[in-house]
């Protein structure tokens, strides 16, 4: 029996040209150019000098840059708390024989994740708003004007309130993913271990999570991973302000590249964003591999 | 026996009150999520005076004005807008999915030198942090002269959407025998036509699994746009909305009505095809 089909080179090469060029020309090429240009000042003029590690060495110091990482790991921790707990405990409740409605709770639930995050965004920025928001509405109706704020031009407050659209868009997405993956779990398991006198909470510890591991692990990535490239809810909400408080590494790349125009030094940001992201995204997969497979 | 039915009664005190409980909470997670909607639905219908006065309310006297002055003037090139989002989307789920199953059948079937390593380069495409590529790609692009056209986004848009695609194509692909291709071979069908007129019916499912993924994700797709796009009349939708909340800054019902029509496909869409679409979202999550 073959193993393989064996057309033409010819025709598998013509078939494969497009696609691979165009893969190439649009990933690829833009990397390498990023790295070379990430030794040069360059203000977006004619003119690029080589400076060699002279980007790096700012980079290094750059104590905005790493403001802004550390706030790509926060919203890295608030969405692994925020959507995968939320959405973990809510597929607990969701499961039990008791709830009724849950195609709808499913529809509803996961409606926000196909918005897209400038709508968001937007939407957001209304429910904070000063005059015309829903929070210092509610707040004056229940008697306390005095709480009232411009909530997002609070800097001690604001990576808390850009973090709280964010989780709420993913929620349903997670719970939808998370259920799917019970759904395949056989309903003996559950029985035996109701029969055995499991409550609730050790069956959710102890019977549902090691058996969802994997589905579990594929969360947590999608979430590091969406996390560290967060742009469009910022970018539409505050910008990365007040000041820097609220600055993530992409909108900060945007910032010096487009508004201060210094494209060698935002393409040397850009080689950071690709080192940063990759390191964070790889080494948290080895601490989840080196993790799960100990409880085994 | 007494004891017994005293133990089954509390069991179903308990269990009416639990389950109390366990609806609220779900019922009001699902109100917070539809709500936003609903909110901007009937706000859109009030006039800027009435909402600023009552922000919650119902629309007393519902009208359309803010619909009719958003779509009515063109400054704000909200129907060309759509026009470039609508071309741009379909243009581009299109060819992913061509390509995706071209790529992904070739790289499942066909036994070359180079075959797994032209794997990788695609898998690689997943792992790639692409908002490191916003400023390179802007850079490159300028050189060559293709920013700022038409089908400027098409080449970013298809290039990150391929690596998913050709991943699941591949992995389906596999599962399918391969003595069906043999049978068709000896019947003397070519290459080509056995990969259009047998493999491409087959695959279909995970053909529309790859469109929905990638429909939702070009349609709402920010960050690319705003670096690529620099004119006014080829801006796709959520750029239009980041000007609107500049022009429209303090009129919330005008916003609202504008981020609804460019909301309606996706919204439309959603709803009348909930199921599949969720499904097609959660199969390419979990595979990739």
């Amino acid at each position: 029996m073959l193993k393989t089909i064996k057309p033409k080179g010819w025709v598998v090469a013509l078939y494969l040209l497009v696609p691979v060029t165009l893969f190439v020309f649009t990933v690829f090429m833009p990397l390498i150019t990023a790295f070379v240009y990430s030794f040069f000042e360059w203000k977006g003029g004619p003119n690029k000098t080589f400076i060699g590690l002279d980007n790096y060495m700012t980079l290094i110091q750059d104590k905005t840059f790493w403001e802004s990482f550390g706030h790509n790991i926060y919203l890295v921790v608030a969405c692994i708390i925020g959507q995968v707990g939320i959405a973990f405990v809510l597929v607990l409740m969701i499961n039990s024989k008791l709830v009724k409605f849950k195609g709808i709770h499913r529809t509803f639930g996961f409606f926000p994740s196909t918005i897209a995050a400038v709508c968001i965004g937007l939407i957001w920025n209304m429910i904070y708003h000063y005059q015309y928001g829903i929070i210092n509405w509610f707040l004056k109706l229940i008697g306390r004007p005095d709480l009232c704020k411009v909530w997002l031009n609070e800097p001690n407050l604001v990576m808390l309130l850009v973090s709280i659209p964010l989780i709420w868009q993913y929620i349903g997405y997670y719970m939808v993913i998370i259920m799917s993956a019970i759904a395949s779990i056989d309903t003996e398991i559950f029985e035996s271990a109701e029969i055995d006198g499991a409550n609730g909470f050790q069956r959710a510890i102890y019977i549902v999570l090691p058996l969802i591991k994997n589905t579990m692990i594929v969360c947590l990535t999608l979430c590091i991973a969406g996390n560290m490239k967060a742009f469009d809810n910022i970018y539409v909400m505050t910008a990365g302000g007040p000041g820097t408080s609220s600055m993530v590494m992409a909108m900060y790349g945007y910032q010096i590249s487009f508004n201060q125009s210094n494209m060698g030094y935002g393409s040397c940001i850009s080689v950071g964003i690709f080192v940063l992201s990759l390191l964070v995204i790889g080494g948290s997969q080895r601490l989840l591999n080196h993790f799960t497979k100990e409880k085994d | 026996m007494a004891n017994n039915s005293q133990d089954i009664k509390t069991h179903k005190v308990k269990d009416v009150i639990l389950g109390i409980f366990l609806n609220l909470v779900l019922i009001l997670f699902s109100i917070t999520c539809i709500f936003p909607l609903v909110w901007m639905i009937y706000s859109s219908l009030k006039e800027k005076r009435a909402f600023n006065a009552d922000i919650i309310g119902l629309p007393k006297n519902p009208t359309l004005v803010n619909y009719i002055r958003i779509l009515t003037n063109s400054d704000y090139h909200l129907g060309e807008s759509m026009m470039n989002s609508v071309r741009t989307t379909v243009l581009s789920v299109f060819l992913i999915v061509l390509c995706g199953f071209i790529v992904g059948y070739i790289l499942a079937r066909v036994k070359f030198k180079g075959n797994r390593a032209l794997y990788g380069m695609f898998l690689m495409g997943m792992l790639i942090p692409i908002h490191s590529l916003l400023v390179p790609i802007y850079v490159v692009f300028n050189k060559v002269g293709i920013s700022n056209k038409w089908f400027t986004l098409l080449f970013p848009y298809v290039a990150f959407g391929l690596p998913l695609a050709i991943f699941l194509v591949e992995g389906f692909v596999k599962g399918i025998p391969v003595a069906l291709e043999e049978a068709a071979a000896i019947d003397g069908s070519s290459f080509s036509r056995t990969l259009w007129s047998i493999i491409l019916p087959i695959c279909r499912p995970i053909l529309v699994t790859i469109g929905i993924i990638s429909t939702f994700g070009n349609w709402n797709e920010f960050s690319f746009a705003l670096v690529l796009i620099k004119d006014q009349a080829l801006q796709t939708v959520p750029l239009a909305l980041t000007q609107f909340k500049g022009q429209f800054a303090s009129d919330y019902p005008k916003q609202m009505a504008a981020m609804l029509i460019t909301m309606s496909p996706i919204v439309i869409l959603y709803f009348v095809f909930s199921k599949e679409i969720i499904k097609g979202m959660v199969a390419g999550a979990v595979k990739g």
